[in-house]
């Protein structure tokens, strides 16, 4: 699988304040990387970085395998399209102006395709209106579309449903599922909207004071966060034997521990095992939601 | 560059601030022309066209830094430096590019104005009478001039990310350096010697004394090179054509590119964009 980002022991300071604290970060081809974090942790901070705006104290990246200090960083960045923190729009010039001056920024041939931008993030029948005059999401609309002017295969968005209504978050929402989908663009979105970026992520990345300290897939997550039926057993082949057999989802931990994944009556569950004379010495019922997954890794804070 | 460029001036097209120089140029021309040829029917005056043609050259420092602080400001303001940098662009060639287009638009406001002047002053006043090839090296002097002025409030700026503050400082350094022009005058202006009265037995007599703010020639020195380094002291200096050595005051504007572009391409290669 190709790698599009693979962030290396970065760090940040700000005069002795660290922003970035040895983070690290592999995004594949395709994904839609989820970067979670709370206010403040860092994921502005390591977007502007990625994107040129500012260089790290320590350590590196790299974007489609070329590193950070190379001269043909710039070169690789034009494969890329970004809005960090809010888009890049004049707000003198109506959404088609804007758009023709981005083609222009990103030297297209032609002005060919503008019209089908449009249509694509819905801004289609804004006419002369000015940028200045549009609603919030269709302002970050607008920038998606800018970001797109240069058919990128890497998009960052920095918190791009921040401020949105629960219509505009979901126009956003279809966006990026569309452009992932349709384009194959690989997305690095950034945001604390834990519940959203469940609904459109295939991986995520937790940032807390600096460092990334879990990388999961979406996956592996929702495995982490099914109803999940812990079973402590003196002998798992037994037990093994008859998952398999009834087509049952497990996950051998431990040779003492067997997790089930899905939603069983418990009553019932035992009483099954126990015709089988399958006996658990500890059975635990446990149910995950992401926010309590992401608290139980960050320590408890309390997420902003 | 050439992408930069071209998106730069299509942005230009479309800028109201742009128009409005334009039309701000166009408009002095017209006033100017208008009282003067009032004045030459009423005191029966003598005007003198290349005279005009040079008049917009003292304001003009003053009209730049606002341009320029509109113009460039919403480059940081609505994240246009941001998005040339993520999607490629080298910061030498953004900053290079935004002071192209700063002294272009400079030269063609001033164009505007000599162009609108010579096209109506010269059938009003008569043609020009000064030799071609002098009129000639003061416009050329004054565009260097320009240039200079482009160079300072691209300066500024690109290195100031706020729009406001930079507005601000950009308008005050304007007449800041108008102020310092206009003293340095007067200094070097004073009369060697000034009148004194002094009365001795109830019999008043006026006296000439040496002035004690009449400079030595040192200072003359200081002075008139203080002067001759600063764009609005040229630019006065070219228009009642007071200056000793134009070539002098083309070098101390080369010298002005140079050392603000070199210092805000350092500057601004190295500075942490939000």
């Amino acid at each position: 699988m190709e790698i599009i980002l693979k962030i290396n022991n970065l760090e940040k300071k700000y005069k002795d304040f660290k922003v970035l604290n040895h983070a690290n970060i592999q995004i594949e081809k395709g994904a839609i990387y989820g970067l979670i974090g709370k206010n403040g942790a860092g994921k502005t901070t390591l977007i502007r970085i990625i994107c040129g705006l500012q260089e790290p104290t320590n350590g590196d990246y790299s974007l489609y395998g070329i590193k950070n200090n190379s001269s043909a960083i710039t070169t690789v960045r034009k494969r890329l399209g970004a809005i960090i923190e809010t888009p890049s729009i004049y707000r003198e010039m109506t959404a088609k102006d804007n758009l023709i001056e981005q083609y222009k920024l990103v030297g297209m041939p032609s002005l060919e395709g503008i019209d089908d931008l449009l249509k694509l993030v819905g801004l289609e029948n804004t006419g002369k209106k000015k940028a200045k005059n549009f609603s919030l999401g269709m302002k970050q609309r607008l920038g998606i579309a800018i970001a797109l002017a240069n058919n990128p295969d890497f998009l960052i968005l920095d918190e791009p449903i921040n401020g949105l209504d629960p219509q505009g978050i979901i126009e956003i929402r279809e966006l990026i599922l569309k452009l992932n989908k349709e384009r194959k663009i690989t997305i690095l979105i950034s945001s604390h909207y834990l519940d959203e970026l469940s609904k459109i992520a295939t991986h995520y990345g937790f940032l807390d004071n600096g460092s990334i300290i879990k990388e999961i897939s979406n996956e592996e997550l929702l495995k982490k966060l099914e109803h999940k039926i812990t079973l402590k057993v003196k002998d798992e082949k037994a037990f093994v034997k008859y998952f398999e057999e009834n087509q049952i989802v497990y996950e051998v931990a431990d040779d003492k521990t067997i997790n089930v994944y899905g939603k069983y009556n418990l009553s019932k569950f035992v009483y099954d095992l126990s015709q089988k004379n399958l006996i658990a010495e500890k059975i635990q019922e446990t149910e995950e939601s992401l926010e309590n997954y992401y608290m139980n890794l960050i320590g408890g804070e309390q997420i902003d | 560059m050439i992408k930069l460029l071209n998106a730069g001036f299509t942005r230009l097209k479309k800028n109201k601030t742009f128009w409005l120089l334009c039309t701000f140029s166009i408009g002095l021309a017209m006033i100017i022309l208008f009282s003067q040829y009032n004045q030459m029917i009423t005191y029966d005056s003598n005007i003198e066209i290349e005279q005009l043609l040079l008049n917009y050259s003292p304001i003009i420092g003053i009209i730049i830094a606002i341009f320029t602080s509109l113009f460039l400001g919403a480059e940081h303001s609505e994240g246009a430096i941001r998005n040339k940098i993520s999607i490629g662009h080298k910061r030498t060639n953004i900053y290079l590019s935004n002071l192209i287009i700063i002294t272009i638009t400079s030269i063609l406001a001033n164009l505007l104005f000599i162009i609108v002047t010579a096209a109506i002053g010269i059938p009003l006043f008569g043609g020009i009478t000064m030799e071609f090839t002098k009129l000639l090296s003061l416009l050329g002097c004054s565009f260097i001039t320009v240039v200079a002025y482009a160079s300072i409030f691209t300066y500024l700026a690109m290195i100031i990310s706020n729009k406001t503050i930079n507005a601000i400082v950009s308008i005050m350094i304007a007449f800041g350096l108008m102020m310092v022009a206009l003293t340095c005058f007067n200094i070097l202006n004073a009369p060697p010697t000034i009148q004194q009265a002094t009365m001795t037995n109830g019999e008043t007599k006026v006296v000439e004394i040496p002035n004690p703010k009449y400079p030595s020639e040192q200072k003359k020195k200081i002075i008139q090179t203080l002067i001759d380094i600063n764009p609005t002291g040229q630019m006065y200096q070219i228009v009642g054509r007071t200056f000793s050595n134009l070539k002098v005051l083309s070098l101390y504007s080369v010298c002005i590119i140079i050392v603000f572009t070199g210092t805000g391409l350092v500057i601004f290669k190295k500075k942490e964009l939000k």
